[in-house]
């Protein structure tokens, strides 16, 4: 949800806080299957801003932490799949697609929430996600 | 702090309904997996059988004396008999193996490496606890991946897959796991049958031998560490 931040960032804050959304979507540009991509790439850009503005590292907090969750969902979709096509005790399941669906069911609300947040930060706006916005308020400090 | 951890676990608990929902449906059952899979294995099995089936032989005493073992195994385990296509073939190899559809082939070396029924029974078992498990399937799926065995069906591959995917089921093992599932099955086929397992067991460690008056020993190079799996099938025996 958009909330009012500590102050009123500036144009280039806004952009760079926006494109912190926008690393997580590079797992789509590079190929899907491989979860650790979205990941590194919210985590350099992490790096690259920690000493940043205010604005500018409370966003690409929140994109990372969001991103260390998916991280988890999706590796745990990628090795099982790894072992469904190598191991021969491992088989396509019900439980296997389920959980196969769930992750993409995930990582279509994710991606839409993502992009939503891109565009509304772009604008200068402060979004704050459920869960993921206070757990960046206690670590992100001004 | 409290709110977030409460929130946190929220989403867990949403992350898991979500999954717990999803998984009622029945996948399997909507993208048709099973019935695809048992009609391309069918058609496997038929279409590898019948580039053998000239050297097989399907009676006489040799046939009559596996026959019988392979229908008290059934009888004993609730399988339907009809349902393995046994197939003896005269070759002097120490060799049996299972193949797509239920297709049972046993050489006639190994009929005459064994000393006794209760060992024969042994090996039998094995391979009908392959082909009971699926494993013959879940191998060729995992070696040979489902487009290539559809396009094996539909003469896309050509002839020589038929023969590498033969050559495959023949002469390859399957992994450790699935092996020594395969020997734990046969082991409690055996006993339901009233057959002891320590012939299987005989049979195994003689193979692990390498006893020279085998022959060419096919099924212990396909099959590792016959004297671990000796010791384990005496350990699950009465």
């Amino acid at each position: 949800m958009s909330s009012t931040f500590i102050y009123h960032p500036t144009e280039s804050e806004a952009e760079k806080a926006s494109n912190s959304y926008l690393m997580s979507l590079i797992a789509i540009m590079v190929g899907f299957p491989l979860p650790i991509i979205n990941l590194m790439a919210t985590l350099f850009f992490y790096i690259a801003n920690r000493k940043s503005t205010y604005f500018v590292r409370w966003h690409c907090i929140q994109a990372l932490l969001s991103q260390l969750s998916l991280f988890v969902i999706n590796s745990i979709g990628f090795w099982w799949t790894i072992s469904v096509l190598f191991r021969e005790d491992e088989h396509v399941s019900n439980p296997y697609l389920a959980y196969i669906i769930t992750v993409f069911v995930v990582n279509i609300f994710e991606l839409a929430i993502t992009i939503s947040a891109a565009i509304k930060t772009r604008k200068g706006q402060h979004v704050s996600w459920w869960f993921y916005g206070p757990l960046t308020q206690m670590i992100c400090k001004p | 702090m409290k709110k977030t951890i409460l929130q946190a676990f929220i989403l867990l608990s949403l992350a898991a309904g979500i999954y717990l929902l999803i998984s009622r449906v029945n996948w399997m059952k909507l993208f048709r997996i099973e019935k695809m899979t048992d009609a391309l294995e069918q058609k496997l099995g038929d279409m590898v059988w019948a580039g053998m089936e000239e050297q097989s032989i399907e009676e006489g005493k040799e046939y009559d004396r596996v026959d019988s073992l392979v229908t008290a195994i059934c009888k004993s385990n609730g399988f339907n008999r009809d349902k393995i296509k046994l197939h003896i073939m005269g070759d002097s190899e120490v060799n049996a193996f299972a193949l797509p559809d239920h297709h049972m082939v046993v050489h006639t070396g190994l009929i005459n490496a064994v000393h006794n029924n209760d060992e024969l029974s042994g090996v039998l078992a094995h391979e009908i606890a392959h082909m009971e498990l699926s494993h013959v399937m879940k191998k060729l799926l995992k070696q040979m991946g489902y487009t290539l065995l559809i396009s094996i069906t539909t003469g896309e591959a050509g002839g020589g897959a038929i023969k590498e995917l033969l050559g495959m089921l023949s002469s390859t093992a399957y992994d450790r796991k699935l092996e020594k599932d395969a020997d734990i099955k046969a082991i409690e086929y055996l006993k339901k049958t009233g057959i002891s397992p320590n012939g299987f067991a005989d049979f195994l460690y003689r193979l692990g031998e390498k006893d020279g008056s085998l022959g060419s020993l096919s099924w212990i190079s396909t099959h590792p560490d016959s004297k671990e799996r000796a010791k384990y099938i005496r350990e699950e025996a009465p």
